[in-house]
């Protein structure tokens, strides 16, 4: 049995060999809606300037970036071949062995091209899983220029709300957005993890003083009247102030028209308020076929090459990791992008969290919002804290 | 405690009585269901034993023919001249044994272990290992196919008695012919059955093993096919999700249970007896344009609910139309938590799950009503009931006599409402003290959808899953039992 596999792997080997370089068969490509016709182009080009892989066939399907990694879990083998996703579902996609390791030829080009943050998202361990494609997942401060008068003070932002009967918004019940809070008064919350995608142990700080004044920060902001729990701009409805991120840039335009602004984060209780820079990726499905990982390989790293990055920022928006697309005139002028790199030497690059991780901070964030940590003691904030964070631990792989 | 003594008791007194002697039932009703089972088992062991002692006289005495079949299925029927069913018989037993040889050994040989080899790389292309999900799932089939062989083979057996003691007694045996006319005469249940059965074993029954079997192993979010290996592991996330201490899985089990009957008491009783009112007003002489008023609560029907539930979710938010009218009126200070707050939150989901409910139950009361005789209420009125007693003594009976049935299946419905709960919050608010990703107005159903499409743990969704049936059997079990339209049922006919 041994011998006829032997031959069998000699026989593909020999194959492959034959046929080398270029590929023919089909390709499937899972992208968000706003860049399917983009990734078409960029397709057809790359096709064009490489002959070998004109005959591929590559079909490419709307599926958003949550999406895409859920449904990539529940179905390896039938989910797509590249697919763009974020940064925090990375740790969940190695896990469940739906990410290979970034190509070693294209590694050094991704490491060198990309800005730091981005390079250390795409990573589990050493190994590279994924192609950065942007870096513009971070959020901070929209606002109405005729409410708001300081946007640097989070305690006037919500006075001038409450006084223009306008709410401020900031989704404090997410993992994501509640970090702004913590890091910003100085706590870190990180996970190691090994090549293989387990997470190996925890650096959490949450109980401590430091926690404790973060804590106490958000049960007042959520204390005051204006306060909305939310990050949606167009599910909001009475916009004073907004923290949010660059995709809902054009929503903000239309709804405040000449009154849109956008600036970093404010401070609070003396601290400026911090948080994660994050990234979106493009992540290849693991093979099982020389030629067809060989495809896809060249074809991730084109649709993340510095011109195309460039590209899709003018096409749809999205905010180069390239250092040099970054560089560019028409994204340093964008007014959403510079806020948001403003804000980025405020916050930490996302690395890797587990699932379990976002629920919890939901958890926390609801218990803030339902006023059950009202007229707590120090004492009692810091126990809460403690009991975060030791759950938090409990999320390691053993 | 006579008949004569019971009747002197007060109200309060004679429903004390009749509680206690129903609790005094229950003991026993719990013992004779056990011996019910254990008679039950005893049964199905004694038949099984004449079976296979029938296998061995039909040996025993079986000509050459019949014993060959025990081997070659059909030989005897083919012998005998029955050579269609020789044939199909012949057939099933070549299929099974191809079967067998190139797919089911292989996946009945992994199926006490679920796959031992790993998905490993060869440089930069991925080798696949053993699948557990294919191995648990053909496994399964393949041990349905060996019950159906030995099923056919014993139907096999069987028939060469039957053939062997016909010809016997000189009696002819059906043709191939006849066999097949008799499908569509005789036999023409069978025919008929045949492709629902098929659906039901495929798409109802298989899926059930393999969801209770996935329940016994540790297939989540570390151990996913096809690049990873799950096993079995007994009884432990049984153990996992019934444990106590803490904020775990044990106590935010209880806590959403809690809650799902709750609600589930709520949303079925709430609706019903408030839409029989609306009914009852509805109905009464006195009233005006009746057609118009249930037209316009016949509308909330019309309207799909992903489409209102999501609407009024948004009404009652932070941010939301109630809120910010009240806030403009100068009410309230701050928004009212109808979302955050774990009670305002359940109450919510209750109030509006009314405005959905009660109109069905308007339409199905109004039928009702009309149908109570007038004559009942006429010879009540001249015996001086005022309109209560009515209600209570008249159309409550009827109305709880023809609608028990529904009210017990609206029951089970609820504790599996997804829908409502799903649109309205999400299971929101969650907090720290619930593990696994539960929020408190979370429903079984609903902590079990986050799971799998969330957290990707199908092993505790799966004892979920197991323990939804188990709370669901047991209510209906003993509801359906105390029902009147079972109890009595000539009562109102």
């Amino acid at each position: 049995m041994k011998k006829v596999l032997a031959l069998v792997m000699a026989l593909a080997m020999l194959l492959s060999v034959a046929c080398a370089e270029g590929f023919s068969g089909n390709v499937k490509i899972w992208v968000a809606d706003a860049v399917v016709d983009f990734t078409q182009q960029q397709v057809d080009a790359f096709k064009a300037a490489n002959p070998e892989y004109a005959g591929m066939t590559v079909t490419i399907e709307p599926v958003g970036e949550g999406d895409a990694a859920s449904n990539m879990i529940t179905d390896v083998e039938g989910g797509a071949d590249l697919y763009g996703f974020a940064q925090d579902q990375l740790a969940r996609l190695v896990a469940a062995g739906a990410l290979i390791d970034v190509a070693p030829e294209n590694a050094d080009v991704v490491e060198k091209e990309n800005d730091a943050g981005a390079v250390s998202a795409v990573k589990m361990g050493d190994t590279m899983y994924a192609y950065p494609m942007t870096s513009d997942n971070g959020y901070f401060l929209y606002y109405d220029k005729s409410v708001v008068t300081d946007p640097t003070d989070l305690e006037k932002v919500l006075e001038d709300c409450e006084k223009a009967g306008k709410n401020f918004y900031m989704e404090i019940n997410s993992g994501w957005y509640q970090t702004a809070f913590f890091f910003g008064a100085g706590c870190t919350l990180t996970y190691d993890s090994d090549d293989s995608g387990n997470l190996t142990g925890i650096n959490c700080d949450y109980a401590t003083e430091n926690g404790v004044k973060a804590l106490k920060s958000m049960i007042k902001v959520a204390q005051s009247p204006a306060f909305v729990n939310g990050s949606s701009a167009s599910n909001a409805t009475n916009i004073g102030a907004i923290v949010d991120g660059t995709w809902d840039a054009n929503t903000m335009m239309d709804l405040l028209g000449d009154n849109f602004a956008a600036t970093k984060l404010p401070t609070v209780d003396g601290y400026q308020l911090g948080g994660f820079g994050g990234f979106k990726m493009l992540g290849v499905k693991p093979q099982t076929d020389e030629d067809k990982l060989a495809a896809c390989d060249a074809l991730a790293a084109y649709l993340t090459s510095e011109d195309v990055q460039l590209a899709r920022y003018e096409a749809v928006q999205w905010g180069p990791s390239n250092l040099n697309a970054q560089k560019n005139e028409a994204v340093q002028s964008n007014v959403a992008l510079a806020a948001l790199a403003e804000q980025l030497a405020y916050a930490v690059p996302q690395g890797q969290y587990p699932g379990d991780y976002w629920s919890l901070a939901t958890a926390l964030g609801d218990d803030v919002i339902g006023k059950n940590l009202d007229g707590k003691t120090d004492e009692e904030l810091l126990a809460t804290l403690q009991q975060f964070q030791d759950t938090a631990a409990t999320y390691v792989t053993k | 405690m006579t008949d004569l003594e019971f009747l002197k008791l007060s109200k309060p007194q004679k429903i004390g009585y009749q509680f206690l002697q129903f609790l005094k039932k229950v003991p026993m009703a719990i013992i004779s269901g056990i011996k019910k089972l254990f008679l039950g088992l005893w049964a199905v062991l004694v038949g099984l034993g004449h079976e296979i002692a029938d296998v061995f006289s039909t040996f025993v005495h079986g000509d050459w023919k019949t014993r060959l079949s025990f081997l070659v299925m059909g030989f005897g029927n083919a012998a005998r001249g029955q050579w269609l069913r020789g044939i199909l018989f012949f057939l099933f037993q070549t299929v099974f044994n191809l079967y067998m040889v190139n797919f089911g050994i292989s996946y009945l040989a992994k199926f006490n272990t679920l796959g031992t080899v790993e998905t490993t790389r060869q440089g930069r292309v991925t080798v696949y290992g053993d699948n557990s999900f294919y191995i648990l799932l053909y496994g399964i089939l393949t041990i349905c196919f060996v019950i159906a062989f030995i099923y056919t083979w014993r139907v096999n057996v069987k028939q060469n008695k039957l053939g062997q003691m016909y010809l016997k007694n000189g009696h002819r045996l059906k043709t191939g012919r006849e066999d097949i006319r008799s499908f569509a005469d005789e036999e023409f249940h069978k025919t008929l059955l045949a492709l629902p059965v098929l659906g039901i074993f495929t798409f109802t029954i298989l899926p059930i093993i393999f969801m209770i079997l996935v329940a016994f192993t540790n297939f989540d979010y570390e151990h996913q096919p096809p690049s990873k290996l799950f096993t079995w592991v007994g009884w432990s996330n049984f153990q996992t999700l019934l444990s106590s201490g803490g904020a775990n899985f044990g106590d935010t089990f209880r806590q959403v249970l809690f809650w799902t009957l709750l609600w589930a008491f709520f949303a079925t009783f709430l609706n019903y007896f408030l839409g029989m009112f609306v009914a009852i007003m509805i109905n009464r002489k006195g009233i005006k344009l009746k057609k118009m008023w249930r037209t316009i609560l016949v509308m909330t029907i019309a309207i799909p609910q992903f489409v209102s539930l999501l609407y009024v979710s948004k009404m009652f938010a932070a941010d939301g139309l109630i809120n910010g009218v009240l806030m403009r009126w100068g009410w309230i200070k701050e928004p009212l938590p109808f979302w955050t707050d774990p009670t305002w939150a359940r109450v919510t989901i209750i109030v509006i799950n009314l405005w959905i409910g009660i109109p069905y139950l308007m339409l199905i009361a109004t039928g009702i009503l009309m149908n109570i005789p007038a004559d009942l209420y006429e010879s009540a009125r001249m015996d001086g009931a005022n309109a209560f007693q009515m209600y209570a003594k008249i159309t409550l009976p009827y109305m709880l006599f023809v609608t028990g049935p529904y009210l017990l299946t609206s029951f089970t419905g609820n504790i599996n409402n997804f829908n409502v709960i799903f649109l309205l919050s999400g299971g929101k608010p969650l907090s720290m003290n619930l593990a696994g990703n539960a929020g408190y107005t979370d429903l079984l159903i609903t902590w079990l959808y986050k799971m799998t499409v969330n957290d990707t743990n199908y092993k505790l969704a799966a004892v979920i899953g197991i323990l939804v049936f188990v709370v669901t059997a047991v209510i209906n079990l003993v509801v359906y039992n105390l029902m009147p339209s079972v109890k009595n049922e000539e009562d109102f006919q």
